[in-house]
């Protein structure tokens, strides 16, 4: 399938191996990715705090870009609060026509115009939905048979459920577990699944941002997670890049590699850890896990 | 030993208001309720508080509407001070803070409502009685350090003096079940409704006529309890109400025969005459084969624009959808008539007070009386705050010419040992619910739209059988911190009291009159019941019978009709 | 009728024993509500379970706990619903969070929630004396001060609110909304004073971690998180307020970041977050982030140029966007709970908005994860 691709900021600044290993797995998944490279930051809702019309506006404009590929099946992204940043600016445009209208005038002068209802999905989402966990499963080369994994949903890309389109028929809120256990490995119930990793203040309470996210991969640790994957770079942030600081913060040692959601998939598909950008982790997977044989081999983490 | 100018039993809309107005006199107030505040069933009012602002309409036009409603029970007096003062209240709960509704140039907007001949219903979305509830709360909370709250609180009894005055009360705290006796020179029920007497009700399981029951038994008259309204329009089952505002938006009614019935009723009014009018037509209809096997008949609000329901009766496409699975947008919604207020109540003058020195009562648990044989829709959140805030500075004034009451410690001393004897209660009783369901369900079926001589009389005597069950009943909770269990058997105690006077006052009217119908008296009989029927304590015999007239200032009973 | 079993959680501070679960058969058609079923395991079986009720029709706000979980009002929440959401078929029921356990289901909302509306003072400040009649408001104004009156301070909110879980000072997100349900009415003089207090608090608005368990929560639409934006929307840009806990100063960094890069440039925004790379504020952060930088270089995830440089360049229409917005008087903002549904919207998009414009909370298929 074709999808307009929207590979969000981070991935291209502080998480560049999500980028990397995205652009890797697609082809195996025979996604063929248009990025949209016009198109800006989706506002992470900090924008929309700020103004709404001008996050509706640029998130306006970037469907638009979308809805200019040619042939494409859908938008996708990569980003858990790129879809909930993005989904609650199309609520508001999908919901009123004069407001949609109003901020196409503005799109209007670079000769772009959003037309009502674009689907636009998280890569998480189109696995399970476009592409289908069976088919998944028959292209898995490499199980992470023994792999105990720790899914790590956080908030955006599951609350508020009617905005997400969670329902019944979409449990959207447990495709990281459906995926791990289709790629052959075992998912590791905790605590903190569905909390908050604490990016959003890390800037305006540092201690209880990290708290959170401490608090969250210390769950996984006694549940003996061997490692978190997680479908948002900005939880990557917090749980990976800040993990030293999180460890003072709520005193106690952690060494939990967090994985991004492509590298997983990329582990399954017979892709290399090196390939897939492990070892620009801070808390390097490749020192806790020995992926050569794809079980657990106890190394303790190496700061 | 806690010891106030004023003490406030409920903290519904009637209590709050009185605790302010007393505040405000200058007096030092306590407010006593067993929920917290915002718990209070005020909240559910739906639809509006009727006043006569619009210098269109008149107080005498509301005055005169409510006097019909009344059925010419209502004492005219009262009628005409509350429909006189309305516009004042109003005016100063906007300025409290009230989110009233607003038409196109910023001032106060109205709606339609029942039995009213001019739109005078103000009124915040459809949880109007929410948003009275609430800000008078952030008065209270502003007000701190004048009232003193006892939140989650439960009175067990009134405490009189050697001379018989009211001089405080008795309560447990629920939180740690320690009791405390409450010194006060003045004492406010404002405890709310019955309707748990029934089953179903649109009543909150508070509503078990504490004080309605408290004040009997310290002597203090009640007045006009046969009168029991039934609402028009509560769900079938879980009697959860659907307020009279869809009506005003224009829905209508109809039976299983499509059949749009109020007009054989009530050719002008329609779905908009008085409520017992139009519970009566339903039950009618029910009772004659036309209703749905539920035991219904259809409310259709799909005549309401969509967009009209989505923002002014947004609270009742929520309790369609979540409490009947209906949206009630797209098809008719079935209802019937269920228990839904008290006109009756202790009886009071027009500033609250009791023949009790020291008693007030005020809101529902009261009888002025303003509603006489039936209430008007938005005019008992009107009744709770005019005569909340005219007993409370009555109240006041009272406690500022006198000394502090010592109420003597034996009371404390004998609640401790009614609570004792229930704890200490043998098993084999049985269980409070069920007696409490026998009691609902026999209430609702011999006591409600439709009543006769052997129905009430069957009421009696099932109701002093369960007295005695009652008495004995399975207790199983004996420890301290938040005991509902033995709340419950209080509360059974006191529904049981409330029911019987109600049944006793059906008996004795021998006509039919607002809310109260008889089979075997249909009519009206002004001549030999144009009167108030009044009970008075008669040690365990039950209730003693009296009658008070009505007063009348302005106009003559005529024929009702919608 | 069918048969359910509901999984309470008891407790009784008296036996001195710890909480434990206790298992109750109740018999009860399907729509019926969990509470329904806990009154009738009460009624029936153990009158010593506690639980807080009264209306039964999601008015009063009583009966707030945590099924299967998550925090709703017992009476809203039907028995085969609750059952399809319970992984092995029985309905656990338990406590609220964040507030300490009174007995059973009963929390001490003193101590959390109503300690926490107060600290807002939550009563009306009216500018002046009153009028004779009545204060003359806009209907749009009351109207949107409506969603926020429409809390019935039931608490669900706070129980699962995630900042609260690791900050408990934290002001919370009913007492926050109480907050917008005064600064947002005409009628109140003192809206400066409220949301200085509220942004300069390190408890206040700013603490928020953004995660919408709130708006999950509540009810009765009120949407606490997005009141909370809405102070510090109005905070900043209409009272230029520059709280010390870098709220004000994140938010502009990061609008100012994009406007100028088009996409994030990350290296800018902590910095900039305190007020700028050689601000006095921003040295100890970046003092005490240099490991982390050091490590983000080492593992080569971040390239020195990369970080000192800025990658992207906002494109002119971007640019364009920004301008045109804020070069308006009036910001424009469409509220789904005020505007409500379109009447020509078709049906599956006009659900999705009637269940967040109405506030329902029963969307009749519920996902269970979350």
């Amino acid at each position: 399938m074709k999808v307009a691709y929207w590979p969000g900021c981070v991935s291209r600044g502080f998480t560049p191996e999500l980028h990397g290993s995205m652009a890797l797995v697609a082809p195996l998944l025979d996604i063929e990715l248009v990025e949209l490279d016009r198109a800006s930051c989706c506002g992470a809702g900090v924008i929309a705090e700020h103004n709404q019309e001008l996050a509706d506006t640029l998130n306006a404009r970037t469907f638009a870009l979308a809805q200019q590929v040619e042939g494409a099946d859908m938008m996708m992204n990569i980003c858990s609060t790129c879809q909930g940043a993005q989904s609650e600016c199309q609520e508001r445009l999908d919901a009123n026509t004069e407001y949609r209208d109003h901020v196409n005038e503005t799109l209007a002068a670079e000769g772009l115009t959003y037309d009502r209802g674009i689907a636009n999905k998280h890569f998480l989402w189109l696995m399970v939905e476009e592409i289908g966990l069976e088919a998944i499963a028959a292209m898995v080369t490499q199980p992470l048979t023994g792999l105990r994994v720790g899914p790590f949903y956080g908030c955006y890309i599951v609350r508020p459920t009617d905005r997400l389109g969670i329902d019944r028929a979409h449990p959207r809120d447990s495709y990281l577990h459906q995926l791990i256990e289709t790629l052959g490995g075992t998912v590791a119930d905790y605590a903190g699944q569905y909390k908050c990793c604490g990016f959003p203040i890390i800037t305006m309470n540092q201690e209880a941002s990290l708290k959170q996210a401490g608090r969250h991969l210390g769950d996984a640790l006694d549940a003996d997670a061997d490692c978190l994957v997680t479908p948002c770079p900005l939880c990557h942030l917090n749980l990976d890049l800040q993990q030293p600081l999180a460890e003072k913060v709520v005193g106690r040692p952690l060494g939990m590699p967090v994985l991004h959601l492509p590298q997983m998939v990329g582990l399954a598909l017979g892709l290399e850890p090196k390939q897939l950008g492990l070892n620009k982790h801070v808390v390097k997977p490749t020192s806790v896990i020995d992926w050569s044989t794809s079980v657990v081999a106890g190394v303790p983490h190496a700061a | 030993m806690p010891a106030h100018d004023v003490l406030i039993i409920g903290a519904g809309l009637a209590g709050q208001r009185a605790a302010l107005a007393a505040a405000e006199a200058g007096a030092s107030v306590a407010i006593m309720s067993k929920v917290h505040p915002v718990r209070s069933h005020s909240n559910a009012a739906a639809g509006g508080i009727n006043a006569a602002l619009n210098p269109d309409d008149s107080w005498e036009s509301h005055a005169f509407d409510t006097v019909k409603g009344s059925d010419y029970l209502g004492d005219q007096d009262a009628i005409e001070i509350m429909c006189r003062e309305a516009p004042g209240e109003v005016l100063w709960l906007e300025h409290r803070g009230v989110t009233f509704h607003r038409n196109g140039e910023g001032k106060l907007g109205t709606r339609a409502f029942g039995g009213a001949s001019a739109a005078r219903t103000y009124y915040v979305a459809d949880i109007t009685g929410q948003a009275l509830l609430h800000v008078l709360y952030e008065q209270l909370m502003k007000a701190h350090a004048q009232v003193d709250r006892y939140e989650e609180w439960f009175v067990t009894a009134l405490v009189q003096d050697d001379e018989g005055d009211c001089c405080g009360a008795v309560a447990r705290n629920i939180r740690d079940g320690s009791m405390g006796l409450f010194a006060a020179k003045a004492v406010i029920q404002a405890s709310g409704g019955a309707g748990q007497c029934f089953k179903p009700t649109t009543n909150a399981l508070i509503c078990t006529g504490d004080g309605i029951a408290q004040s009997f038994r310290v002597g203090a008259p009640l007045m006009d309890m046969e009168m029991i309204q039934y609402h028009p329009t509560t769900l079938a089952g879980n009697g959860i109400l659907i307020t009279e505002g869809a009506r005003g938006e224009g829905a209508h009614l109809y039976n299983a025969e499509g059949e749009r019935f109020m007009e054989k009723y009530a050719p002008n009014k329609m779905e908009l005459a008085s409520r017992d009018v139009v519970s009566r037509s339903e039950q009618t209809e029910i009772n004659e084969g036309r209703g749905f096997p539920d035991g219904t008949v259809a409310l259709d609000i799909t005549k309401v624009p969509r967009k009209r329901t989505l923002e002014a009766l947004r609270e009742i496409v929520n309790i369609g959808r979540d409490f009947a699975g209906v949206d009630i947008t797209r098809e008719p919604i079935h209802i019937k008539p269920g228990c839904h207020y008290i006109m009756g109540g202790v009886k009071t003058d027009i500033w609250g007070a009791t023949n009790i020195p020291g008693l007030y009562a005020a809101g529902e648990v009261a009888c002025v009386s303003v509603h006489g044989g039936n209430r008007l829709g938005a005019n008992s959140l009107l009744d709770t705050l005019i005569f909340g805030r005219r007993s409370g500075e009555h109240a006041a004034q009272r406690a500022a010419g006198m000394a502090m009451p010592q109420p003597s410690e034996a009371a404390l001393a004998n609640e401790r040992q009614m609570i004792d004897r229930i704890i200490a209660r043998e098993a084999g009783g049985r269980r409070i619910s069920e007696i409490k369901d026998e009691l609902g369900e026999m209430m609702n079926e011999k006591c409600a739209v439709f009543r006769t001589q052997e129905g009430l009389t069957e009421a009696r005597s099932t109701i002093r059988r369960l007295m005695e069950e009652a008495s004995v009943a399975a207790i199983d909770d004996r420890g301290t911190v938040f005991n509902q269990d033995v709340l419950g058997a209080i509360e059974l105690g006191y529904m049981l009291e409330v029911a019987e006077c109600i049944v006793m006052g059906a008996l004795e009217r021998k006509e039919s009159r607002g809310a109260q119908f008889r089979l075997d008296y249909p009519q009206r009989d002004d001549g030999a019941w144009l009167k108030h029927i009044n009970l008075s304590p008669n040690g365990g015999e039950g209730p003693r019978i009296s009658y008070s007239p009505v007063t009348m200032t302005q106009w003559e009973p005529q024929e009702r009709t919608y | 009728m069918a048969d359910y079993i509901l999984r309470l959680r008891r407790y009784s501070p008296e036996t001195g024993d710890a909480p434990y679960w206790e298992d109750f058969q109740v018999d009860l058609d399907g729509h019926r509500s969990v509470l329904d079923g806990i009154l009738q395991a009460k009624d029936r079986t153990d009158a010593s379970i506690g639980i807080r009720c009264s209306c039964r029709a999601a008015i009063c706000g009583s009966c707030g706990v945590r099924i299967n979980g998550k925090p709703r009002l017992a009476c809203h929440m039907h028995l085969d619903k609750a059952v399809e959401d319970a992984p092995d078929g029985v309905i656990s029921v338990e406590p609220m969070g964040n507030m300490p356990v009174i007995k059973d289901l009963i929390v001490d909302m003193d101590a959390v929630h109503w300690k926490k509306i107060q600290r807002v003072t939550p009563w009306l400040l009216p500018d002046g004396p009153d009028p004779e009649q009545e204060h003359i408001v806009a209907p749009e104004s009351m109207i949107d001060v409506t969603q926020t009156m429409a809390c019935i301070q039931c608490g669900a909110c706070v129980s699962d609110c995630l900042s609260m879980e690791v900050d408990p000072l934290f002001i919370g997100p009913a007492a926050l909304a109480k907050a917008y349900r005064f600064v947002g009415d005409p009628r109140d003089g003192q809206r400066y004073e409220r949301l200085k207090d509220l942004s300069e608090d390190p408890h206040g608005i700013y603490d928020c971690t953004h995660c919408f368990n709130c708006i999950e929560a509540c009810p009765k639409g009120v949407a606490p998180m997005s009141q909370i934006m809405r102070l510090r929307r109005i905070a900043g840009s209409d009272h230029e307020i520059d709280d010390r806990n870098n709220g004000h100063r994140h938010e502009k960094a990061f609008v100012k970041n994009i406007e100028r890069n088009g996409l994030l440039h990350e290296a800018d925004l902590l910095p900039d977050s305190y007020g700028g790379k050689f601000h006095p504020r921003a040295i100890p952060v970046l003092t005490s982030s240099l490991p982390v930088v050091l490590a983000a270089l080492m593992r080569g995830k971040v390239t020195p140029k990369k970080a000192l440089l800025h990658q992207h360049k906002a494109s002119d229409d971007v640019k364009r966007i920004y301008k045109h917005v804020h070069d308006k008087e009036k910001r424009y903002e469409l509220n789904l709970y005020v505007a409500g549904e379109e009447e020509d919207a078709g049906d599956e998009a006009g659900e999705a908005v009637q269940a967040s414009a109405a506030g329902s909370q029963l969307p009749e298929e519920r996902s269970p994860n979350t």
